[in-house]
């Protein structure tokens, strides 16, 4: 597993895909940043952090887009799934190669923690408290586009797929508001990524909510787990 | 070592693979013979524990594949069709990935891997990223991948295609040396290649193995000496008669005119009589000279079908196969045909001849 980790990880930095998702979301989180906190000189950093989840819901395909199919394509698959590894540890490892890329990129934006607490102050609990909701709904977008790109061997449309799939959830929450029967909307709420990232907005550290994400992000797994199983009895 | 009974995959209602069952002993050199698409890809996916079979099993050294897919991987080195490289690495990278990914605890690292590439003739291209080498470097890339870690077992799909020809006869140089202390399966649809490395030969055809041999004993077929190409400098009809007046020519007609007043003539011989010297004595006498002797190239497909034909006509006594004639016989498929009646078409396959061979052995 930790092979598989250290190789992925390697690639996203010896490829231009690493640096593209990097730079694309550090732009977006700092515009983002200026405008709600530079420009208007509040304190309150979870704005951005509500940004950032919709903001990944583009950048994570190109993050996790390659993931499998690049494998199938260049057939290394065969290679990965004939060495001494189980499946379970070829997933997990591209899964956090995934995971660290993006941890990495996600630790550049302490500097605008930094730079709030060097002019304000900040509520450093609910900070740390954001950070921690983002690593597990973080997770949950990464395990659906490792799962995607193992379903084919285009990266283009893993890329697009899990764009799809992604929009798909944010129109799902989007409904929420719109409709009116609850029981729907109790269902809404089980589904969307999103509307369960409120609690966090306003300050709260729900452990169930986080408990919810990181059980999405198992299943995921899981399911890519089945899928690569599954290909020795195509 | 390697242990295969009656291994069976279906890809939908195609059989890829039928029945195959085959023991393969410590330190042996097996090649699988077949032409493309005949299973012999699929039989070695299924030893690999890439993919699985509908059933049978295959076990290496008395580890079952699908029970402890783990232990029985460490025991393999594969070489898959294409070279499985990651494209963006060095070499060096890519062959310490997979020194990771293998988990190789005993030797140590450097040596290890910088003999490997001595062996497989690396050396000079080890800082080089993979996408940059040519066909024949990637192969090379690729058998030194199956090497780390010295697993017992090598298994290599095709390990000489896109090579040149100095390269394959080192590779295959480097395939012997390798197969000293290991066992080796190795596929390939070139006959020649068979004879110079293996010390036995499975042929496969649709999904079936069709013999299980010495390449000795099957080397009258795979050099295919038997029959000759002679150009002859001579009227046509007076050394067409000349040659088969000669003692031990069974067959010989003109195939085409050559060049200017010569012609060539296919010369088959009776089985186990040299034709060469007599030929040669008959023409000189007459005064027609020889040009040109070749041997006929045989293709895959001649091969099935005269292998079969031959060892159904000769092989009563010394049936090789007892396991994999059971196999055959309890499928039961084919009515027992009588003996001579499925002299059919050349097209029809060695299919029908094996069954044939297998149940006249075993009555």
């Amino acid at each position: 597993m930790s092979a598989i980790l250290k190789r992925d990880l390697r690639a996203y930095f010896t490829s231009p895909l690493g640096y593209v998702f990097m730079a694309a979301y550090l732009i977006i989180m700092n515009g983002v940043f200026y405008a709600l906190n530079m420009l208007t000189g509040k304190n309150n950093l979870t704005g951005v952090y509500s940004v950032m989840l919709y903001a990944l819901m583009v950048l994570v395909p190109i993050l996790t887009m390659r993931t499998f199919s690049e494998d199938y394509k260049q057939r290394t698959d065969q290679l990965l799934l004939t060495s001494p590894v189980k499946p379970a540890g070829i997933v997990l490892g591209k899964f956090l190669a995934a995971y660290l890329m993006f941890i990495i990129s996600l630790a550049f934006t302490v500097i605008q923690v930094v730079i709030v607490s060097a002019v304000g102050t900040v509520n450093m609990a609910v900070v740390i408290g954001n950070y921690i909701a983002i690593l597990a709904v973080s997770a949950v977008y990464i395990a659906i586009g490792v799962f995607i790109s193992s379903l084919t061997e285009s990266q283009l449309v893993a890329a697009i797929a899990t764009l799809g799939v992604n929009v798909g959830l944010f129109l799902i929450d989007y409904s929420y508001e719109l409709i009116n029967l609850n029981w729907i909307k109790s269902i809404i709420y089980w589904v969307s990524l999103y509307r369960r990232f409120n609690t966090f907005y306003v300050g709260v550290f729900s452990v169930a909510d986080f408990f919810y994400y990181v059980s999405a992000a198992a299943v995921f797994l899981f399911l890519t787990v089945r899928v690569l199983e599954k290909k020795r009895w195509s | 070592m390697i242990e295969v009974s009656s291994l069976t995959k279906t890809y939908g209602k195609k059989r890829g693979i039928d029945r195959i069952s085959f023991t393969i002993g410590e330190g042996e050199i097996v090649g699988f013979l077949g032409p493309n698409g005949a299973g012999k890809t699929t039989t070695m996916n299924i030893i690999t524990g890439y993919l699985s079979a509908n059933s049978g099993a295959a076990r290496i050294g008395g580890i079952d594949v699908l029970e402890d897919p783990l232990e029985a991987k460490k025991r393999i080195g594969y070489l898959p069709e294409q070279p499985p490289l990651y494209l963006d690495m060095t070499v060096e990278e890519y062959l310490n990935f997979i020194y990771d990914l293998k988990g190789v605890k005993t030797p140590r690292r450097r040596p290890h891997l910088e003999e490997i590439c001595q062996l497989v003739g690396l050396t000079d291209h080890y800082k080089r990223v993979c996408r940059n080498l040519s066909k024949g470097y990637k192969q090379r890339v690729g058998l030194a991948q199956a090497l780390v870690g010295n697993p017992e077992v090598l298994i290599l799909d095709e390990p000489t295609v896109g090579l040149d020809p100095k390269q394959i006869i080192e590779i295959r140089n480097v395939i012997k040396n390798l197969g000293r202390n290991r066992t080796i399966i190795l596929s390939t649809h070139i006959l020649q290649e068979v004879s110079a490395i293996c010390e036995r030969v499975l042929v496969i055809n649709n999904g079936r193995i069709v013999a299980d041999d010495r390449p000795e004993n099957l080397s009258a077929l795979i050099t295919g000496d038997r029959k000759l190409i002679y150009r002859v400098a001579g009227p046509r009809e007076s050394v067409r008669r000349i040659i088969r007046s000669v003692e031990g020519v069974q067959f010989a007609d003109v195939t085409v005119q050559a060049e200017k007043g010569s012609y060539d003539f296919l010369v088959e011989a009776k089985p186990n009589v040299d034709i060469r010297k007599p030929l040669f004595a008959a023409l000189a006498r007459a005064g027609y000279p020889i040009l040109q002797i070749k041997s006929m190239d045989l293709s895959l497909e001649d091969i099935f079908i005269k292998l079969v034909d031959e060892k159904r006509k000769t092989s009563l006594p010394h049936n090789k196969q007892p396991k994999r004639a059971e196999a055959e016989l309890s499928t039961g498929s084919a009515p027992e045909p009588e003996p001579g009646a499925e002299d059919g078409p050349p097209d029809s396959g060695g299919i029908p001849f094996a069954e044939a061979e297998e149940k006249d052995g075993e009555a």
